[in-house]
């Protein structure tokens, strides 16, 4: 379908995959619903094209009237159309997360009652831009701090109908794990890349091959060359595997259970257990799943995953059910748009 | 019948029975028989469809209410008794031929897209409008033109255009074409969509005598002739789009293999134009009675000065074929009238001056 109407049946694709999805997760015995439609997904899919050439034709006009056969002749309309899209596409990509997710739970039902999602997308946008920013200055030191200064508005403003979600969680609670992670990282991609350039220089110099006869090998492979390439590859992968995200996994599997212990529902208490290891054993065989499908394997990983959700999550305490309320608000009548266009919705 | 119902206004759950007659369906409490709700059976629905959802709730119309039958048995039931209901109890498909079926599919479909593309273009690229191909070169030709000099030597630029015009009118094509010659390097000269040729001065000082610029340029006109630079635009947007499209998006890998692969296929694209250009550009030449031998000549020359081919190191990487494979390919006898007159080729030689 998405070869025959060029992708835009990925809309209605994408809903009939979480419905399938939602409606096989329950919590406390009762499924979750999915009721969004494929039509509220392109609606927003064409709202945020059009906003995108709106900003088009103002930068075209703008660069008619200030840099057209002007002193800054050389910055062409490419380069002001590219640079402002990184400037204004970055905080956008974050509002679109938001507004995506709003979307989502607006259009999920527990027990017959609305989800949501309150709070302001731009607020989100604005946050984590600035945070983001922020990181990427300090040599990403501040990590714990965006991540947990993310995660709380997206925790406190999820609703499932009157009931809010609550979260105690502090960046300073999560820094020494952050700090061991850092450096530790650092050391393991040092280790990596005198392993990588070892073992490929090694190899080469054991297979009587100089690093111009390798180009040469490149440049009219033949069925060997293929196979030296994939050999190759699989070893960096490997390398990957088991030096660098083990790491990764100790310091996400972390957070991941940090973030989950210190939400919850009223009475309600969340927790995981979600180990490193399991972590680990879960990313390893994804990676080599989309590896080997060429990517067409993921509905298998997404299933994998929200088995792992299903396993791993548990819940103390039972809502009272006759606190929460239906409630008035139907969420927004379209959905994903700016998330679609930054291509990071998934499902 | 057993289910579970939830109000649609709080979050409380009641465990059910359920009694189905021709006019209603009661809902009752299975504990002291109390009735919860009766629901008309002509306001029945069900919210999707057991295809796509283990178990689709049961809802009436106007209300947030819900029923939601576990048991396969119990929903098939209903579905039998209130013909509303009947996407309750659609057998789940099965995975196996729907997966064939699938795959075949994509498989077949991608081949015809592929041969869309490939082969289409060629039927496809001359019913794009002449003024969107001129549109973006021009474009392009103002991108580059910002930071470079173009020479305004008028004799120069009238003889290169003159030829240009009198090989492309040779070939039956009928649109203008216009050459620009930027001053500098490097020794080069490219076709843009529009029917733009750019000229690189420094080619023009480094040939030994004007049937290399001729040789040149006729190569040039045959990528016009051709269209080929749209075709290779169209292409190249066209896996992409192939690509992204087969993926659905979700895929990093294949689109970095498609990246790769789009990569190795313009890379054989443009080997193949530039074999098509180098054969017509010295057929044209030749159907005019003009000295064809320059572009050989041309190749020989640079090939002279760089041994070390790039085109032949970098093998499928490179978007041209061998430089000794084109001299082979191009070489002809030097005869033919010179394709500019002496006064033309002095023009040509001080169009930058």
């Amino acid at each position: 379908m998405m070869l025959l109407t060029l992708g835009w049946s990925r809309f209605w694709g994408r809903t009939r995959i979480r419905r399938y999805v939602w409606n096989h997760l329950s919590v406390l015995g009762d499924r979750f619903e999915y009721r969004g439609r494929g039509r509220e997904l392109m609606i927003g899919f064409v709202l945020a094209l059009l906003m995108v050439g709106a900003w088009g034709c103002l930068m075209y006009v703008v660069w008619l009237y200030v840099f057209h056969e002007k002193p800054f002749a050389s910055f062409g309309l490419f380069d002001l159309f590219s640079l402002s899209v990184v400037l204004i596409g970055f905080p956008l990509a974050y509002v679109g997360h938001y507004a995506g997710l709003r979307y989502k739970l607006s259009r999920t039902r527990w027990r017959g009652i609305r989800c949501g999602m309150a709070g302001s997308a731009w607020r989100y946008g604005a946050i984590a831009t600035f945070l983001q920013f922020a990181n990427a200055s300090t040599a990403y030191l501040l990590t714990p701090v965006v991540s947990v200064n993310l995660a709380r508005p997206r925790i406190v403003n999820a609703r499932v109908g009157t009931q809010d979600f609550a979260f105690a969680g502090r960046a300073g609670d999560i820094y020494g794990r952050y700090i061991g992670y850092y450096f530790l990282n650092i050391a393991a991609w040092i280790a990596a890349g005198i392993a990588t350039f070892a073992a490929i220089g090694g190899t080469l110099e054991s297979l009587g091959f100089s690093p111009d006869d390798f180009l040469k090998l490149l440049s009219r492979p033949n069925l060997s060359t293929v196979v030296v390439v994939l050999l190759i590859a699989f070893g960096a992968y490997l390398l990957f595997g088991l030096l660098i995200l083990p790491l990764r996994c100790w310091w996400q599997a972390y957070l991941l259970r940090y973030l989950v212990t210190h939400s919850r529902a009223g009475n309600v208490l969340f927790a995981t257990a979600l180990s490193t290891w399991q972590m680990w054993g879960f990313l390893v065989l994804n990676y080599l799943i989309l590896l080997v499908t060429l990517g067409i394997g993921w509905p298998w990983v997404m299933h994998r995953t929200m088995k792992l959700i299903a396993g791993q999550l548990w819940i103390y305490g039972a809502p009272q059910g006759s606190t929460i309320q239906q409630p008035t608000d139907l969420g927004p009548t379209y959905g994903e748009g700016l998330l679609d266009m930054f291509d990071v919705s998934g499902v | 019948m057993a289910a579970r119902y939830y109000d649609g206004v709080t979050a409380e759950v009641q465990e059910v029975m359920l009694k189905i007659t021709s006019q209603e369906l009661v809902i009752y409490r299975p504990a002291d028989s109390g009735v919860v709700a009766r629901w008309p059976v002509a306001d029945l629905s069900v919210l999707g469809d057991s295809h796509h959802e283990a178990v689709p709730p049961v809802a009436i119309r106007g209300s947030e209410a819900r029923l939601v039958v576990e048991d396969l048995a119990w929903r098939k039931q209903l579905a039998s008794l209130v013909p509303a209901l009947k996407s309750l109890a659609l057998e789940p498909v099965p995975v196996a031929p729907r997966l064939a079926g699938f795959s075949v599919a994509i498989v077949a479909l991608v081949g015809i897209f592929w041969s869309a593309i490939e082969y289409g273009t060629e039927y496809a690229v001359p019913l794009l409008p002449y003024t969107l191909q001129a549109k973006l070169g021009e474009t392009v030709l103002d991108e580059l033109l910002a930071d470079k000099e173009e020479c305004q030597g008028r004799a120069g630029v009238t003889a290169i255009n003159r030829l240009a015009n009198d090989l492309a009118r040779e070939a039956g094509y009928k649109h203008e074409v216009t050459v620009h010659i930027v001053e500098g390097g490097p020794v080069n000269a490219f076709t843009l969509p529009g029917s733009i040729l750019v000229f690189y001065s420094d080619l023009i000082d480094q040939a030994r005598d004007s049937s290399q610029v001729a040789g040149v340029l006729a190569h040039e006109i045959g990528h016009v002739v051709h269209d080929h630079p749209i075709k290779g635009v169209v292409r190249a947007y066209g896996l992409d789009l192939l690509i992204k499209v087969l993926s659905g998006g979700y895929s990093d890998i294949l689109s970095t293999f498609g990246t790769g692969g789009s990569a190795l296929l313009a890379m054989r694209n443009g080997r193949a134009f530039e074999r098509e250009a180098d054969a017509t550009g010295v057929r044209l030449l030749e159907q005019r009675g003009l000295r064809a031998d320059g572009v050989s000549s041309f190749f020989q020359q640079m090939l002279d000065k760089e041994p070390e081919d790039a085109a032949t190191s970098a093998g499928i990487w490179s978007s041209h074929p061998p430089t000794k494979e084109r001299i082979e390919a191009t070489k002809r006898p030097a005869t033919g009238r010179p394709a500019f007159s002496a006064a033309e080729w002095q023009a040509l030689r001080n169009v930058c001056k």
